[in-house]
């Protein structure tokens, strides 16, 4: 699956959806990328609002957010590419949006492709970290970011 | 005269090339029979043809297209992958959601699937059972229109616009129903329907019956085997029930066999009120 300059060969058992939050206001539309191993809900909040609480054991979340590029260069997006070799050490009960017993998490701020992500994981039981982190790292090597894709230009393509 | 007569020629010399040119064509399409082991009349002038064996199985090249993955078969239930109208991705994999997952293969043009796009508008009005989720399948923008697709879709309902998923479910045409039971990762039914209720009725039924499965009511069977797994797990079935290779129930001949003579029959009045009762 491919869009919005986001790619995934999604390994086996995950699902996806990888789409554009519409800014309200004076904010941009930024990208947002879900994955899991679980039946994603239709709204899901940007980092896991509404699915976490369906995890099993044995699932995984992952969300992949796009900032502003005005966030371009900060320090806090200095690590350059995505983390795609996560440990179950990264993983803590306490690093976590909503907190879900039993469930751990990591966060990660990056930029890759000039453009300033964080990426979000959640296991659905930290005491099962083991056999779950590397379901996570087999998700992770499938990705990629490329580019922010140009805006599609308007009026119909025969104007 | 002498002109008639050359045009007489003409006529016979032009007749003689077309007599030979279908015979040429009738000995090429003999041959090509001959070659495919179903051939009429002794082409002898063939070399290297042995005509003791004509009962021998010739070998035909057939194309079947490429083969499915190992873990690919008549119920599984792959992800689906695709874009929505609105050009973002989606992936949904219903064998991995845990609960049941009903697919609604439609597209924009079929006068049948207006109904569903119409019933979809109203969620709660679907009677599915709780916990089904409803994921509306259409072709990919290679095939459709995703605008049009889009003024179809009611807000909230998950469409997924992807080719690939109609051939993976090998759906013959729309609509096409298909729910997947996330439990098992299987298929547990398809086919088509004039109105929704009628899928909603078909949901429900399947959803007692995962339920009973659940339960362990028939535990070990072999839901979702295909081919010569299949086969094998109904041999044991058999066995199982004492009907082993060669047993004549396997071989009824005659309405009796199936039934038992026709005095021992149960009149279908008397089975309707004992089982009322």
């Amino acid at each position: 699956m491919q869009a919005h300059g986001i790619g995934v060969q999604l390994p086996s058992g995950f699902e996806g959806r990888i789409f554009k939050r519409q800014g309200s206001g004076p904010e941009l539309p930024c990208t947002v990328a879900h994955f899991a191993t679980f039946g994603l809900p239709d709204e899901v909040g940007d980092f896991g609002g509404g699915a976490v609480q369906l995890m099993g054991d044995t699932d995984v979340f992952a969300s992949l957010f796009e900032y502003g590029p005005d966030s371009v260069g900060a320090r806090l997006f200095a690590r350059q590419g995505m983390p795609r070799e996560l440990s179950t050490g990264d993983f803590k009960p306490y690093v976590l949006r909503r907190g879900m017993p039993g469930q751990s998490g990591t966060q990660w701020f990056f930029t890759e492709a000039g453009r300033p992500f964080t990426l979000y994981v959640v296991l659905g039981s930290h005491a099962r970290r083991t056999s779950l982190v590397p379901r996570a790292n087999a998700l992770l090597a499938q990705v990629s970011v490329g580019p922010a894709p140009l805006a599609a230009p308007v009026g119909a393509p025969w104007n | 005269m002498v002109a008639l007569v050359v045009v007489l020629a003409l006529v016979v010399v032009l007749l003689a090339v077309l007599v030979a040119g279908l015979l040429r064509s009738h000995a090429d399409i003999l041959k090509a029979l001959h070659d495919l082991g179903v051939g009429v009349g002794e082409p002898s002038d063939l070399p290297g043809h042995d005509h003791g064996d004509a009962s021998r199985p010739v070998a035909v090249p057939l194309t079947m297209g490429p083969s499915l993955p190992p873990d690919r078969d008549a119920t599984s239930a792959p992800t689906i992958a695709g874009v929505t109208p609105g050009g973002d991705a989606l992936a949904v994999a219903p064998a991995g959601s845990g609960g049941l997952t009903l697919l609604a293969f439609l597209s924009t043009g079929c006068a049948s699937c207006a109904g569903f796009w119409e019933a979809f508008r109203d969620p709660d009005g679907l009677a599915l059972p709780g916990g089904t989720r409803l994921v509306v399948v259409t072709k990919g923008p290679d095939r459709e229109i995703p605008g049009e697709v889009a003024g179809l879709a009611s807000p909230g309902l998950a469409v997924v616009m992807s080719s690939d998923a109609w051939t993976d479910y090998e759906v013959p045409g729309s609509p096409f129903f298909v729910l997947v039971d996330g439990a098992s990762g299987r298929r547990i039914g398809e086919g088509v329907a004039n109105h929704f209720r009628q899928v909603a009725e078909l949901v429900r039924r399947a959803e007692v019956d995962a339920t009973s499965f659940a339960a362990g009511a028939r535990a070990d069977r072999g839901i979702g085997l295909d081919g010569p797994a299949r086969e094998s797990d109904n041999d044991g079935e058999l066995r199982a029930a004492g009907i082993l290779p060669g047993d004549p129930s396997l071989y009824p001949t005659s309405l009796e066999d199936l039934y038992g003579p026709p005095d021992a029959r149960m009149p279908a009045t008397d089975r309707h009120v004992r089982r009322a009762g």
